[in-house]
């Protein structure tokens, strides 16, 4: 496609259809959101260390929100608890991970000029963008934003008189995220098309970087499970606004007994959590896709068993399917339901484990180069170990009786999602960095940024173990109502230090990434001396990719280290020499 | 892109929406299955008619999409056969707003006091059935327009060609959810 | 707060952010031009570089390891105590047998990684070994982590089974559990062992449960704000709930259980230690508590009803002193 049309600063920055530019638009809008996202959790964590007193922090709020001596009010910490979860789930991990990535890497690693409908991928950006916006305004209503926890169950998330945020707040947060998953699924329309149509000459599925398979999967997890949430909050709407009782029965609220009859929370359990469950997995399989990458060029080997993480990948994804339940053990289902799901729950544990084994077969005798972005995959798979492993409890149905909505569950999904996950994300934004923006982001502070953070993340989340093993409660404002908990405020005040700093450490991360976008030193053609296609675009980007024809791929990515090569990485595009057998 | 690879993408495109679509009507049917398991709280009701002569349309309009293709290969006129789908398609709609009207005089509401859970999970499927319906009403103007200008040839009617596909997934859509409501 | 000293307070903080923007901006500017003045490339990963962080992740990989344990060992007081119920103690069995799992997996992997990205730590003039797949070793460690989690599954199964399916017999008591927007009230279903139906359409003044009094089991229920049970005596307890969903977690049970507004759940189990018997292990201010599990609204961190396990007679003594429905409701107009 050597289309020459004029570009000017709306068609090249806003409306974009570009790709690499849509890339960065998800990336700079997911950033903004980590920060605001991240804010939240400080606020919060500072109520549970100083529960009812007033901090320096509460300034960022609506003075709506605190009581006459400056405290948080209780709905209101709710209501940052529910935020936080939607803005990191969502915006941050979901459009802020697979937006960036799926949109910059696809047409690039498959040797394509763009994406197949670069007008629909338009669209599913701008549809982002203004779930952003309205998500953002849910904040500034007198009621508050939607309070519910990030998962709104009804009844409490349909009536408004249960708690405040379930009013125009939540309304707004229905309408964000239905803009939000219609985002998504153009998104995911485009990754799927382009991967089965537009790779280039000798690009079989057999070569593709397992980046893109995981970008791939991913996009069909999108397309089969968001769907479902569209259909789950349409019936909520409609209980919430006009009166029909799809999961309504039996309330009396405030001294008022309401109408509705014959509807069940339950069933919106199992409609969200089919998408829910699956949601997670959409978060964490392109940050595995990204980290085999990073691990593979970083250890100068070949990804360790390429076939068997495609495999795993597509077990995982299918299993992802059915094992929702595993959220609902406490709900009263069926016990015999509860064993079904408790199976499939932990056999979504193997192909976990697969990939762990591989990862850790790739470091093997490699030659490994410490990036940032290298040492942010090692954290990913540290991560993954650490919370997968507790996973195995959790989907145990008996003993979830005792740690379901305890501290545990927060400290085992924060480290699968907000260490690992996020760890990918940052390996995937250090090393592609130089093909997004031309220049390098400083070594230096990167090595600080990973180490605060790793330590700092750690510290924040295993003790949360703890607290759950002793009975504590997610979602609590304070501690300080039962007595039980009082010989654990010492491991609160640990976490919210540990929070607090983990906070001021991404500041350096914020700094080098926009230092480095306008003063980072030139990149070079191929800094990290990669084999994949995007290393062999001009450094300083053109539509369409590359200059004249599409590259031909002549073998699979991985070969690095080969015996008998000149190099220690062989370009895709390098034609096998004679004798040479292709992977 | 050529245009042969711009067919297959934009037909791709298209089959990978109707999933997601189909997955949003899957999660309701399943909804609507279990709620109605409990037989306490579900007030059944008779199906007005009126469904079922909107059945009969919508399956007679998808049959006569499928003369579109051998018309256009003797290079015959299609605006014909193009315009009496869209007059089908509307007469649907119309068809199921009567059926509401129906619904409503027995006393099944969708919403309110009187409401059941049975009568609002009807409304919600017809409804958002029709809605993605009129997605494919709009299609079938710009078609109707098209052939009208003669704008269309055997080799050149992707646009045609996606809207047909849309309406069949609409008519099968429609059968499915009709069968369910008729004899669930 | 005094609005003056806010908005100096602000001021500072907004000055201070300006000033780590400069300081980190000079930072990184002096080692460029120190690169610059060396000709290397302030950015390229050296043989030295690669020491460091492959050393730094020995260090502080270990280090967290040390950290997990000493975690272990310092808060390991603070977990809850062993179960209070003949089901719970199953539980524990499995908890264990799973921990010991996971922990063994844990330290071993953990390690294995840390002291890989130590040891392979990169050199210029070291290659990597070009080895990219190996069968054999797909199937070992697909089939081991199998057989662990197969067994692991089948003795969940089972523990799952014998807390859910509980055999109802003659001495098992029904105790129904009521939650609201922010407090539980539990109802004895009196001499009988039968509660007298509830609808919430009968929620009205004393009858804050909707109990249906023309029931002939009504009259001999007994309604409470706390729960006494006897030890080693089976009882069912019965959720209900009157506006959202919350959840009934009793920790030293092992017992939680959804309450959802418009369906009874239920949870049986046998408390097999009494209050005063956990008051002489855990201390004198022990109490067995029913705590919310489930966001309920603003006050869902102190909703909360306290449980005491007692002998026969200890028990016989309280339900005595407790008024029946009967009286309750028809008698107070």
């Amino acid at each position: 496609m050597s289309e020459h049309h004029k570009e000017n600063f709306i068609t090249k920055y806003i409306f974009s259809m570009d790709h690499k530019m849509i890339a960065k638009q998800f990336l700079l809008t997911g950033m903004f959101m980590a920060v605001v996202g991240m804010l939240m959790s400080a606020i919060f964590r500072v109520q549970l260390a100083n529960p009812g007193e007033t901090s320096i922090l509460y300034n960022l709020l609506p003075s709506a929100w605190l009581n006459d001596s400056g405290g948080l009010n209780p709905d209101k910490y709710l209501a940052l608890v529910t935020m936080h979860g939607t803005i990191l789930v969502f915006w941050v991990l979901t459009a802020g991970l697979s937006g960036t990535f799926a949109n910059f890497l696809i047409p690039l690693q498959i040797g394509a000029r763009d994406m197949a409908s670069g007008f629909l991928n338009m669209l599913s950006y701008w549809f982002f963008f203004i779930a952003t916006v309205v998500l953002m305004s849910s904040l500034f209503v007198e009621s508050g934003p939607a309070s519910g926890g990030w998962t709104i169950y009804p009844p409490l998330s349909a009536l408004p008189q249960a708690i405040p945020g379930s009013g125009a707040g939540m309304t707004l947060w229905l309408i964000s995220i239905t803009l939000f998953v219609v985002g998504s699924l153009l998104g995911g329309l485009n990754y799927i098309v382009t991967i089965l149509n537009l790779r280039t000459i000798g690009m079989t599925m057999k070569r593709l970087p397992l980046t893109i398979w995981a970008l791939l999967i991913t996009a069909i997890l999108g397309v089969l499970s968001f769907p479902v949430l569209l259909s789950c909050g349409l019936l909520l709407v409609f209980d919430r606004s006009f009166g029909t009782s799809f999961y309504l029965s039996d309330i009396i609220i405030n001294g008022e007994v309401l109408h509705n009859e014959g509807g069940s929370p339950i069933l919106f359990e199992h409609l969200f959590w089919f998408l829910g469950h699956p949601e997670v997995y959409i978060i964490l399989l392109p940050a595995l896709g990204i980290v085999s990458e990073v691990i593979a060029v970083n250890s100068r080997k070949p990804i360790f068993g390429y076939k068997a993480m495609v495999g795993a990948l597509l077990l995982i994804a299918f299993l992802s399917f059915i094992v929702w339940g595993h959220h609902m053990f406490m709900t009263g289902m069926n016990p015999f339901l509860g064993s079904v799901f408790t199976f499939t729950t932990l056999l979504i544990a193997i192909p976990s484990a697969v990939k762990v084994f591989n990862y850790l077969a790739t470091l093997w005798r490699g030659n490994i180069r410490f990036t940032p972005a290298m040492l942010f995959a090692i954290g990913t798979v540290s991560a993954f170990i650490t919370g997968g492993l507790t996973g195995i409890i959790l989907g145990d149905s008996a003993l979830d009786i005792n740690v379901h909505d305890t501290y545990f569950v927060v400290g085992h999904f924060h480290i699968v999602m907000g260490l690992s996950a996020i760890y990918g994300m940052f390996a995937g934004v250090y090393h592609w960095f130089p093909k997004m923006y031309g220049r390098m982001m400083n070594k230096n502070l990167g090595y600080i940024h990973f180490w605060g953070t790793f330590i700092c993340a750690y510290g924040v989340f295993f003790p949360m173990h703890f607290l759950g093993l002793a009975g504590l409660p997610r979602r609590y404002y304070s501690n300080s109502a039962f007595p039980m908990f009082d010989g654990l405020s010492d491991i609160n005040d640990l976490i919210t230090f540990f929070a607090l700093a983990g906070a001021l450490v991404q500041v350096i991360f914020l700094f080098n990434f926009f230092y480095s976008i306008f003063k980072g030193t030139k990149a070079s053609q191929n800094p990290w001396e990669s084999n994949t296609l995007e290393w062999t675009t001009p450094v300083e980007r053109i539509h369409g990719n590359w200059p004249g024809d599409l590259p031909v791929v002549k073998r699979w990515a991985y070969d690095y280290s080969k015996p008998g090569a000149k190099e220690d990485f062989i370009l895709q595009t390098e034609p096998l020499k004679d004798g040479e057998i292709d992977h | 892109m050529d245009m042969v690879l711009r067919n297959i993408v934009k037909k791709q495109l298209l089959w990978i929406s109707l999933a997601a679509i189909s997955m949003f009507f899957a999660s309701m049917l399943s909804a609507f299955i279990v709620e109605k398991a409990d037989v306490v709280n579900w007030k059944e009701f008779i199906l007005p008619n009126y469904f079922l002569f909107s059945t009969i349309i919508i399956i007679i309009s998808s049959f006569l999409l499928f003369f579109i293709k051998p018309q256009l290969k003797k290079e015959k006129p299609i605006f014909g056969l193009v315009f009496t789908v869209l007059i089908l398609g509307i007469l649907f709609s119309y068809f199921q707003i009567k059926g509401w009207q129906q619904l409503t005089s027995q006393g099944i509401y969708l919403t309110g006091v009187g409401s059941n859970i049975s009568g609002s999970f009807l409304y919600i499927l017809t409804l958002t059935h029709l809605l993605h319906l009129v997605g494919g009403l709009v299609g079938l103007c710009i078609s109707t327009i098209k052939s009208k200008q003669n704008l269309y040839s055997i080799n050149n009617y992707l646009g045609l060609e996606l809207t047909a596909i849309y309406w069949h997934f609409l008519t099968v859509l429609w059968v499915i959810l009709f069968a369910f409501l008729k004899f669930y | 707060m005094n609005e003056k000293i806010y908005q100096m307070t602000n001021i500072l903080i907004f000055i201070i952010v300006i000033l780590v923007i400069a300081a980190l901006v000079q930072i990184v500017r002096v080692s460029e031009l120190l690169s610059e003045i060396k000709n290397q490339d302030v950015n390229e990963v050296t043989d030295n570089d690669n020491n460091t962080q492959g050393l730094l992740f020995l260090i502080i990989g270990f280090g967290f390891l040390v950290f997990v344990v000493w975690q272990m060992i310092t808060w390991n007081h603070l977990l809850l105590p062993p179960a209070s119920s003949v089901h719970g103690t199953q539980i524990d069995l499995l908890m264990k047998v799973s921990m010991g799992l996971i922990i063994t997996v844990f330290f071993i992997t953990s390690p294995l990684l840390f002291y890989f990205v130590y040891k392979y730590r990169g050199k210029k003039s070291n290659k990597a070994y070009f080895l990219s797949h190996n069968n054999k070793l797909e199937v070992v460690w697909t089939v081991i982590p199998t057989i662990a989690l197969t067994a692991l599954i089948i003795f969940g199964l089972k523990t799952w089974d014998n807390a859910m399916n509980v055999e109802v017999t003659e001495s098992t008591q029904f105790i129904e559990v009521y939650a609201q927007q922010y407090n539980w009230t539990a109802r004895y279903s009196g001499l009988d062992n039968k509660l007298g139906r509830a609808n919430y359409k009968l929620v009205k003044g004393q009858n804050t449960l909707g109990v249906d009094m023309s029931d002939v089991n009504s009259a001999d229920d007994k309604m409470a704000r706390e729960v006494h049970l006897v030890v080693n005596e089976p009882v069912l307890l019965k959720f209900r709930s009157q506006d959202v969903i919350h959840s009934a977690y009793l920790p030293h049970f092992r017992v939680q259980m959804n309450c959802v507004p418009g369906i009874t759940t239920q949870f049986g189990f046998t408390p097999n230690k009494t209050t005063d018997q956990m008051k002489e292990s855990e201390g004198e201010d022990f109490e067995y508590v029913l705590l919310c599990n489930k966001i309920c609204g603003a006050s869902h961190f102190n909703m909360q009803m306290k449980f005491i396990v007692e002998t026969q007679e200890e028990y016989d003594i309280w339900i005595a002193s407790q008024d029946n429905l009967e009286k309750k409701l028809l008698t107070q107009k």
